[in-house]
């Protein structure tokens, strides 16, 4: 039997008069790659901002290996093993891109501020290890050569790399990446397609949101379609790829239904 | 004109002749600037001099103080970003239980010390814990409203000498043979001095550590920052602690050099004084603020033989400056770092991951 790591139930995510999700269920499963697509709008930004707890759904409830999440602190989320990107990037552009990965290694570090202080020799075990994890993560993601630059100095496409290693720092059961390959070219796309599925070689389960098809088809084992918030289809890519709502959804509605 | 603006780029020619340093040099150049910080009393150059007013006091008062107080401040508004207009209030507690207890208690300056600075830190966790979800303009107003509620709690409370004050506050007793009076203040000189180069060793081990990293996550994108596993309530409560802790220091060492203190020393005009050191100098760089603090305190006392227009001329001199140089005069600025050996590292992206 193969455990879910995530459990949407019936989340339902009102903006004032904006329905941005509604009745919306979802199952991520260990160790999968689900694909989360849709268009424009339809509300798969909001599934990552109620999910990571930057809102509180309307009703509805996110359960994260077995345990409710909703309403928890976004920093707990984080330490149970959530983590994410964001379409948007938003690294800390001031901070060299090692710090940037450090920071989200130090998540688990038991070390506070007094211990940093007197430099305990668990603060110092605890640097150690997370500078070392975060070079680890730079090799890894192929920007360890960006190290010591500047966040905001990055080129684009390493600044989306940047992000992944920053989330991968945390150490994440579940994996959050919200269109990671926007603005790639097809050659690095299918290098990214390529990390991804190492990622999950790794061990780790991964909810993607993408645009891209080819991409999709590429590196998912299930997909799910959001259309207006709420979800049409969830199933295999052949199964997705043939679904007539899925097809409406991307193409229009047909022009008898108008 | 590029070339001629980076080669006098004073702070990153001084940053990289540092870093390019040997242990060895590093360890004797800091010997030999702690030396000459220990030695300015002595300093009797008529460049520096203060026509005026003595010299070696202006050393403890003004400027000592104001470069402790700057550095706390640094802590709280430099590194994590939040904008305490009332920072005065925690160097107030300070001077106060130096005075309350010197003067009502058997105990002595070094006993007293400790309880001060605990007492600033309870006042941080106290106003910090319920104000630090506020942001910006909201925390400065909250902030600066305590400055003033300290002050005037005081004024009112007469089982504290009210508007009058507290006088005959106790001198802390020799250490060797350095006596404490009000005739020498050399070795209160020397005494802050010490706490200072503690606490800046202090700030820049946190600094390097992932309190200075949840400090500059935090001040960049809050959000991101609890996003990725940040506490923030947390390590904001603990940087308002920690400025509150420095500025304590700074208060239970100024009472009992200046032997008594009313309430109206401690007014808004210290909070803005100190807030513009830290912004004068150079935002969330240690090296800066101290520079900054240098400057603000010791110029006004350089130029008193100018009388009334002083602060006018102090006035203008400022407003120059922060044109010239917006970001202060030693900006933080993180130079990049490229270490040789990462660019000889192949973009392989074939690491593996645990
Ligand atoms: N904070 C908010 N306040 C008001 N409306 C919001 C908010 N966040 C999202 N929405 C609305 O919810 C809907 C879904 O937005 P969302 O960002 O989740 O879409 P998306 O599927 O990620 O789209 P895209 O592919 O463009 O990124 C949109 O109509 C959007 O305007
Ligand atoms: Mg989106």
């Amino acid at each position: 039997m193969s455990e879910n790591v995530l459990e949407l139930k019936n989340i339902t995510m009102k903006f004032g008069g904006v329905t941005a999700l509604n009745e919306v269920n979802l199952v991520v499963k260990k160790g999968e790659i689900l694909a989360l697509i849709g268009p424009n709008g339809a509300g798969k930004t909001t599934v990552f901002n109620v999910i990571t707890g930057v809102y509180k759904p309307t009703s509805g409830d996110v359960v994260f290996q077995g345990e409710s999440i909703v309403g928890k602190k976004r920093f707990k989320i984080t330490k149970l093993g959530i983590a994410r990107t964001f379409q948007n990037i938003r690294l800390f552009g001031e901070s060299s891109a090692l710090e940037n990965v450090v920071t989200g290694a130090d998540v688990h570090s038991k070390t506070g501020v007094v211990g940093s202080i007197f430099g305990t020799p668990r603060s110092r075990r605890e640097e150690k290890a997370n500078l070392e994890r975060a070079l680890e993560l730079l090799d890894f993601m192929g920007i360890k050569k960006r190290a010591g630059q500047l966040g905001k100095n990055l080129p684009y496409g390493d600044q989306r790399r940047l992000e992944i290693a920053r989330a991968l720092a945390t150490n994440p059961k579940l994996l959050l990446l919200d269109e990671p390959a926007a603005g790639f070219n097809p050659a690095e796309k299918v290098a990214l397609a390529e990390t991804i599925k190492k990622i999950r070689d790794a061990g780790y389960t991964v909810l993607l949101i993408e645009h891209d098809m080819s991409l999709i088809m590429g590196v998912s084992d299930r997909v799910a379609v959001l259309d207006f918030g709420t979800k049409i289809a969830d199933g295999s890519t052949t199964e997705v790829q043939n679904d007539p709502r899925v097809i409406e959804a991307y193409l229009g509605a047909p022009a008898d239904a108008s | 004109m590029a070339n001629l603006k980076s080669s006098l780029n004073l702070r990153d020619k001084g940053a990289e002749y540092w870093e390019r340093s040997p242990k060895w040099r590093r360890v004797a150049l800091a010997i030999f600037f702690i030396a000459i910080c220990y030695a300015l009393p002595f300093l009797n150059n008529p460049l520096v001099n203060t026509p005026g007013s003595d010299f070696q006091s202006v050393l403890f008062y003004p400027v000592g103080m104001y470069v402790l107080m700057a550095i706390g401040l640094n802590i709280v508004v430099g590194k994590s970003g939040l904008l305490d207009l009332g920072y005065v209030a925690f160097f107030a507690i300070g001077a106060y239980t130096m005075a309350i207890l010197g003067t009502k208690t058997s105990l002595n300056f070094w006993e007293i010390l400790p309880i001060g600075v605990g007492l600033a830190m309870l006042s941080g966790v106290l106003l910090g814990t319920p104000t630090l979800r506020l942001r910006g303009d909201y925390l400065a107003i909250v902030t600066l409203g305590f400055g003033e509620i300290v002050r005037i709690f005081a004024v009112n409370t007469d089982a504290i000498g009210g508007s009058r004050g507290i006088a005959g506050i106790p001198t802390p007793p020799d250490v060797f043979n350095a006596k404490f009076t009000i005739l020498d203040p050399k070795p209160y000189y020397w005494m802050l001095l010490t706490f200072t180069l503690l606490i800046i060793w202090m700030v820049r081990r946190m600094a390097a550590r992932r309190p200075g990293r949840a400090w500059d996550a935090i001040r960049q994108d809050d959000d991101v920052a609890q996003l990725m596993g940040i506490n923030t309530r947390k390590y904001k409560v603990w940087a308002f602690v920690l400025g509150a802790a420095v500025a304590g220091v700074g208060g239970v060492v100024y009472a009992s050099q200046i032997l008594s203190i009313v309430p109206d020393q401690f007014n808004l005009n210290i909070s803005i004084l100190i807030l513009a050191c830290v912004v004068f100098g150079g935002i969330g760089n240690v090296w800066g603020v101290i520079l900054g603090a240098v400057l603000l305190a010791f110029t006004p006392e350089r130029i008193r033989f100018l009388s009334q227009p002083r602060i006018l001329v102090f006035g203008i001199a400022l407003v120059v400056m922060m044109n010239l140089r917006p970001d202060g005069i030693l900006p933080k600025k993180k130079r990049e770092h490229f270490d040789p050996d990462w660019h000889t590292v192949e973009e392989s992206g074939e690491g593996e991951i645990k």
